[in-house]
């Protein structure tokens, strides 16, 4: 007869089948628990990269909160970029917990981003000149990341499906409040509408890249798999893009929209839509902080932390007792 | 029936100053010292800018034109907000180079929350039913500015030298363009012997008795009279400040105001 | 502490939806002190759902079980003895009595008269 050794007898190897095991039994894993490295690295990695992006996506946004096209319209996008501070908040709060252990807190995922080592979503990269690019964003950007959020609900940590859950509550007011920007612009004037296509124009590709690269030769797809094994992630990413073309695709047309790709249909056969590929290594440089308004964006995040240094200096309990 | 201009004149008044104000404050998104602070004080403007609607609803119901019009439509010269509502958040604009100072949207934000809520405790007395009605409704939510402004001006009056130096810095330039905050303008005479709301006189004592009392309790010496150096905005004088707000925020809507947008 | 740790010091939130409702952890944020905690928690975590009350503590003041601490929460299922479902037999005795045995609702609602 064996003694059940009590769980810090365990060996390394005990420990990481027994936390397979909860995670197979659906089990939620919570920050003091033991966990794998990896695990707590792909956590990091995915979670610190989905909260800055929330932070830095807010800024494009931004850009059309004083001049959006009325009352009610400014009301509604300052509560919809309020929300994505919110959702960054949030997320990276369950980073943060993550990384205490190795001593890094907000201050170096701040620093991360200003160095370029933490990366932040492509679309947040790209220029958004009119309200027509507020609309779009709202309805499709969203849209994709609520594809993206939703499948990960049910995620293993228990902390990162807890903020999700608080984030897909508000996404539902977001994806509402894009579609009625661009339905207000689609029933417009000629004017109008043709600010929505060129909006829709020059956010197609980006949105294909969203979701990332399909094939396994193409990077960081050997992450999609381990996040998938720990039950952080349940989709790759080829399966949420063809959901997102599923859900999207006949609406665009539906408001006499045009997708900029005349290849793109529905082949019953395979039941899969086939599309115009995007170009990946694009997709790489604009994610390396290479795009069309990366160092702006980063620049203007930068200018305000820095700025308001003196006022998280004045109030750290340490300045004060120095 | 001719227009009560005392009446309108104080509902623009009213109007303006929130509508202004939560204007520079929506520049702010995103950019504040901290992100849990970028939140809450989205919501705060946006609670201004919904009382701003409530007011602009009010002269809608008088003839005055669309809401939205009177917001993103009218001539700089007709806005009867204070001039130190409309100013710039600091240096740069909030797409390029923010230079955005925190110490002068706390002093400001805090002075201007403490009038408002003694304006709106008149206005709940108000001879104009439509003004006591929003007058209370807008005091539940005020609570809360008071709340958050106060606790920022005191904890960064209490904190280190820098922040103090900013501080005074920021309460001297508030201080001397206050008065256009607590002034009624033209109307005044008026806009009190109607009942409309109690007289300048009455609310800037009581404003410069809760000043006193906080900046006793911060330690710090009350500054001497206050002013009002950069125009009457309660009479249409403005600075370029407004101007540039006005283009900004109406950018969209001027180019087509017939349009639903 | 280091100094890049004091201004964003770990609060947790809690919060009662109504005056009846128990006390519920909502989340947790970064503040410098707990005013400012408290006042950033309101917007952060109750911008849409009422909310009746709320508190803020420091993390650091909160004594949490670990893993295998949480092994003590664990218990047999050996305890009627401490739950109704141990008395069941008493509703056959009562009835040799001509009487109901009480259920939980008369037991706990005042009795006003005995008769329904």
């Amino acid at each position: 007869m064996t003694i059940e050794k009590s769980f810090d007898q365990l060996t390394e190897e005990e420990k990481y089948e027994h936390f397979l095991n909860r995670i197979d039994a659906g089990e939620k894993i919570e920050p003091n628990d033991w966990m794998p490295d990896d695990y707590r690295q792909s956590l990091i990695r995915l979670i610190s990269m989905h909260g800055i992006s929330e932070i830095m996506g807010a800024l494009p946004e931004k850009e059309w909160v004083p001049k959006a096209p009325s009352l009610h319209r400014k009301l509604a996008i300052m509560a919809k970029v309020q929300d994505e501070m919110g959702h960054g908040q949030l997320l990276l709060r369950v980073a943060e917990d993550l990384m205490e252990p190795l001593g890094m807190n907000r201050e170096d995922i701040m620093q991360n981003l200003f160095s370029g080592k933490l990366k932040f979503h492509n679309v947040f990269h790209m220029k958004a000149p009119t309200w027509g690019d507020a609309g779009i964003i709202a309805w499709l950007v969203d849209g994709a990341a609520i594809i993206s959020q939703s499948m990960m609900l049910d995620s293993s940590y228990g902390p990162y499906a807890r903020a999700l859950k608080r984030i897909c509550a508000e996404e539902v007011f977001h994806a509402q409040h894009g579609e009625s920007i661009i339905m207000a612009l689609a029933e417009g004037t000629p004017e109008q509408r043709e600010l929505l296509q060129d909006a829709l124009n020059r956010w197609w590709t980006a949105l294909l890249m969203f979701f990332g690269p399909k094939s396994k030769e193409n990077a960081s797809t050997s992450h999609v798999d381990k996040n998938i094994r720990y039950k952080i992630r349940e989709k790759t990413n080829e399966e949420l893009r063809q959901e997102f073309f599923t859900k999207y695709v006949p609406r665009i047309w539906s408001l006499g929209l045009t997708i900029p790709d005349e290849t793109i249909h529905f082949d019953e056969e395979q039941a899969l839509w086939v599309y115009q590929d995007p170009d990946w290594i694009e997709f790489k440089e604009i994610v390396t902080g290479n795009g069309p308004q990366s160092k702006e964006r980063l620049e203007l995040r930068r200018i305000s932390y820095d700025n308001n240094a003196w006022v998280r200096e004045a109030l750290n309990p340490i300045s004060k007792a120095v | 029936m001719a227009q009560d201009m005392a009446l309108v004149e104080l509902l623009y008044s009213l109007a303006d100053d929130d509508f202004i104000l939560a204007y520079r404050g929506s520049e702010w998104l995103g950019l504040a010292p901290h992100i849990e602070e970028d939140v809450a004080y989205s919501s705060i403007n946006q609670d201004m800018m919904g009382h701003a609607v409530k007011f602009y609803s009010i002269l809608e119901e008088l003839g005055e034109g669309k809401a939205d019009e009177l917001s993103h439509m009218r001539a700089p010269e007709r806005f009867r907000n204070a001039v130190l509502l409309e100013e710039k958040n600091g240096e740069g604009t909030y797409l390029e180079q923010p230079q955005f100072d925190w110490a002068f949207a706390v002093v400001r934000n805090y002075f201007y929350s403490i009038h408002k809520k003694i304006r709106m405790q008149s206005l709940k007395q108000s001879s104009y039913e439509p003004l006591t009605d929003s007058a209370s409704k807008v005091l539940i939510e005020l609570q809360y500015h008071l709340m958050h402004w106060e606790t920022w001006f005191k904890q960064l009056m209490s904190s280190t030298d820098e922040a103090k130096k900013r501080m005074t810095a920021a309460i001297e330039r508030c201080w001397n363009e206050m008065d256009g905050v607590l002034t009624l303008g033209p109307f005044a005479e008026e806009m009190t012997s109607k009942g409309y709301i109690a007289s300048e006189e009455e609310m800037r004592k009581k404003w410069l008795v809760h000043m006193e009392k906080t900046f006793e309790q911060v330690g710090a010496p009350l500054p001497g009279g206050l002013g009002m150096t950069k125009g009457n905005g309660r009479q249409g004088e403005h600075t370029g400040d407004l101007h540039q707000a006005l283009s900004t925020l109406s950018e969209v809507y001027e180019t087509n105001p017939a349009a639903g947008w | 502490m280091s100094q890049k740790d004091g201004f964003y010091s770990v609060y947790e939130v809690f919060s009662k939806k109504t005056d009846k409702s128990p006390l519920q952890h909502q989340f947790s944020l970064l503040a410098p002190n707990e005013e400012m905690a408290l006042i950033m928690a309101r917007e952060n975590f109750f911008r849409r759902e009422p909310v009746a009350d709320i508190w803020v503590a420091k993390r650091d003041n909160i004594r949490m079980t670990t893993q295998e601490e949480r092994e003590m929460l664990k218990r047999l299922n050996n305890k009627e003895y401490r739950e109704t479902k141990g008395y069941g037999y008493l509703k056959k005795k009562w009835r040799n009595y001509q009487q109901e045995q009480f259920t939980e609702q008369s037991l706990l609602s005042n009795s006003k008269g005995g008769k329904e």
